[in-house]
């Protein structure tokens, strides 16, 4: 049970590269946070901060309203989950997870309570005995979860765990994840770069890019309302189409490609350059021609539950990305008509990418 | 791979052929050493055996005399595995430990220190023999297993490969057991030793033979007959061959050379099998 609070918290390393650049964040207590962007962007920079594994440049960070700058790793109560696992390969999964608790000086009955009664959460009562290369991926992962929650850490944090798993176990994972956070109510910070991951597991999303936090909010907000046209391109997919676009005079529409003029739900300066964002499931398809988009299909993907074309509506919008619900026939070159709703449509400056 | 059976036929032909060859000597020199001194005075080196194998190799093992010392060869073999065992075990303690600081430690001197200790793999022991035996002279540890052991364990060669080995040990493990709270220490032995058993099992048997086999030094700081090991005993046994009068005990040479060179060949193949096992376990 625990708050974690970042205050203008920085790294720069010895060699004068800045990894991040002055957050300032608030994770509740029982929050599951996740950091997502691409990589280099300096999220897992970030989150091995809290760990206490990088040292802090610059501000602070605070476990539950104490300055934990200077404090050991081990002493910060928190418990990570790595990328690769990080099981110790020659002892066996009740060993690995036993080792934190031995080295804090918990009595033998203890130890053995907690771990027996954290394999059972997992469902590993049945591969204590075995070493961790004896286990598939998916249950290495867990014992390392297990590892995790013996000690009833305030924190959890998790370096992209699952990023070495196989598409189907991912999701199992995943949902597993989710659901033991949300049973233990222990505050979390998670560290991906897969955006649906990001989307499914997170209370609050940090995106970030660069060193900075482009964007902090719950992930339908994000999705919904992104700050910038990193974000907008970071997160959903396919990613969202953008196009070069010129506001009209009446400041009620924008130009895109051929002359094609979209109505806007906001006002925007006449004339002003910017740049049009439009999420591919948000194109509207019409037989009755009622659309203001005329568009030739280039090419057609079929995944079954849904159907992506990729469209031409003239310069600066000839790779423009469709998705339709169910499956749809069409051939190369045929025309469709399409709109998009007013409030579906995302303007960002052309300069800075910031959201209009 | 398909091998016809011909091919399989001379491989193994020319495998079978080299290693009798590899083995003749050894065997000439155990055929000779089960004869008589005046047999072999006559008619040379024997290629089969006779019939003075137990009073040969007796007299070697418990009569002081028949080593023409004072110290028997079952003396000089323990005095060998004292020296060896001392050599091998300290190096690669001593290495280890020296890996271990070179890797996880940030100083600023860590890359110059492990260059220096690197490029004294270029200077054997006969280069520094005079000032080291100057220095154990001191500091009064002639003719003790100490100063027989000590200058020798620091070591260039273990201490690279331990390093290397190191390396490749992933960070993420360093940082789960400092989140799991162990100190410096604590990760050494309950993590870094345990994993580099098979490491460790390749140094110590090297490091053993050459430990076994040492000669200048032992000779060096060696006065006193009760510190002679086998090495040194086979010249010992030599040297009556010129004190004249007496046939030279050329039968008893070979046996003491047959002695000193089986603890070497038995480390090596118990090792061995211990050092292929945790080769195939830690494969992933």
């Amino acid at each position: 049970m625990a708050t974690v609070t970042l205050n203008k918290a920085e790294k720069t390393y010895p060699n004068g590269y800045k990894a991040i650049h002055g957050i300032d964040l608030k994770i509740d207590d029982g929050e599951f946070t996740v950091l997502v962007g691409p990589s280099g962007c300096g999220k897992s920079t970030l989150l091995r901060m809290i760990a206490g594994l990088e040292g802090i440049s610059d501000g602070e960070i605070s476990i539950d309203d104490k300055v934990v700058n200077k404090v050991a790793p081990a002493d910060r109560d928190i418990a990570m989950v790595f990328q690769n696992y990080a099981l110790y390969p020659h002892m066996n999964n009740y060993d690995n997870m036993a080792y934190g608790l031995k080295n804090r000086g918990h009595s033998k009955a203890e130890i053995d309570a907690k771990v027996r009664e954290a394999a059972r959460i997992l469902q590993l009562e049945d591969y204590l005995e075995r070493k961790p290369r004896q286990l598939s991926g998916g249950q290495r992962q867990r014992v390392a979860m297990g590892r995790a929650i013996v000690r009833q850490p305030k924190v959890f944090l998790f370096d992209e765990p699952l990023s070495n798993l196989d598409a189907k176990l991912r999701v199992d994972m995943r949902l597993e994840i989710k659901n033991l956070q949300q049973r233990l109510g222990i505050t979390s910070v998670y560290v991906t770069h897969d955006q649906v991951e990001a989307m499914t597991l997170a209370d609050r999303l940090i995106v970030m890019n660069g060193g900075v936090a482009e964007q902090i909010g719950s992930p339908i907000d994000v999705y919904e309302r992104p700050a910038s046209q990193f974000v907008a391109g970071f997160i959903g997919s396919p990613a969202m189409n953008f196009l070069k676009g010129k506001a009209s005079d009446d400041k009620k529409h924008v130009t895109v490609g051929d002359g094609v003029e979209l109505e806007l739900d906001h006002d925007v300066e006449g004339g002003r350059d910017v740049t049009v964002g439009i999420r591919p499931e948000h194109l509207q398809m019409h037989s009755d021609g009622h659309g203001r988009i005329d568009a030739g299909v280039r090419m057609v993907e079929s995944l079954g539950a849904e159907t992506l074309a990729y469209l031409d509506f003239g310069a600066n919008a000839d790779n423009v990305t469709l998705r339709l619900q169910g499956t749809h026939q069409f051939t190369q070159g045929q025309k469709l008509n399409l709109s998009v709703p007013a409030e579906k449509i995302h303007l960002f400056d052309v300069e800075s990418g910031k959201r209009i | 791979m398909y091998q016809s059976k011909w091919r399989i036929f001379t491989n193994h032909t020319i495998l079978v052929l080299g290693a009798l060859f590899m083995i003749l000597p050894v065997w000439i020199a155990f055929a000779s050493s089960t004869h008589t001194r005046e047999y072999i005075f006559q008619h040379g080196l024997q290629f089969w055996p006779g019939g003075e194998f137990f009073s040969n190799y007796g007299a070697i093992l418990f009569d002081a005399e028949a080593t023409k010392g004072r110290v028997t060869a079952l003396e000089m073999l323990f005095n060998s595995m004292v020296l060896g065992l001392g050599f091998a075990i300290g190096k690669v303690i001593i290495s280890m430990m020296a890996a271990y600081a070179i890797v996880y430690f940030r100083f600023k001197l860590a890359v110059p220190l492990f260059w220096i200790i690197f490029s004294t793999l270029l200077l054997p022991l006969e280069v520094r023999i005079v000032p080291s035996y100057e220095v154990v002279a001191s500091l009064g540890l002639l003719n003790s297993y100490t100063g027989l052991i000590l200058p020798l364990i620091a070591s260039a060669t273990g201490t690279f490969f331990f390093r290397q080995f190191y390396r490749s040990v992933p960070d993420e493990l360093l940082e789960a057991a400092r989140l799991d709270g162990a100190g410096a220490l604590r990760f050494f032995i309950d993590i870094l030793v345990p994993l580099s058993v098979t490491m460790i099992a390749a140094i110590f048997i090297i490091m053993f033979v050459v430990g076994w086999n040492q000669y200048l030094w032992p000779l060096l700081m060696t006065t006193d007959d009760q510190l002679y090991t086998i090495v040194i005993g086979i010249k010992q046994v030599y040297n009556s061959l010129y004190e004249g009068g007496q046939i030279p005990q050329f039968p008893k040479a070979f046996a003491l050379t047959i002695m000193a060179s089986i603890p070497p060949v038995l480390v090596v193949v118990i090792f061995q099998r211990m050092f292929v096992k945790g080769l195939v376990e830690t494969e992933k």
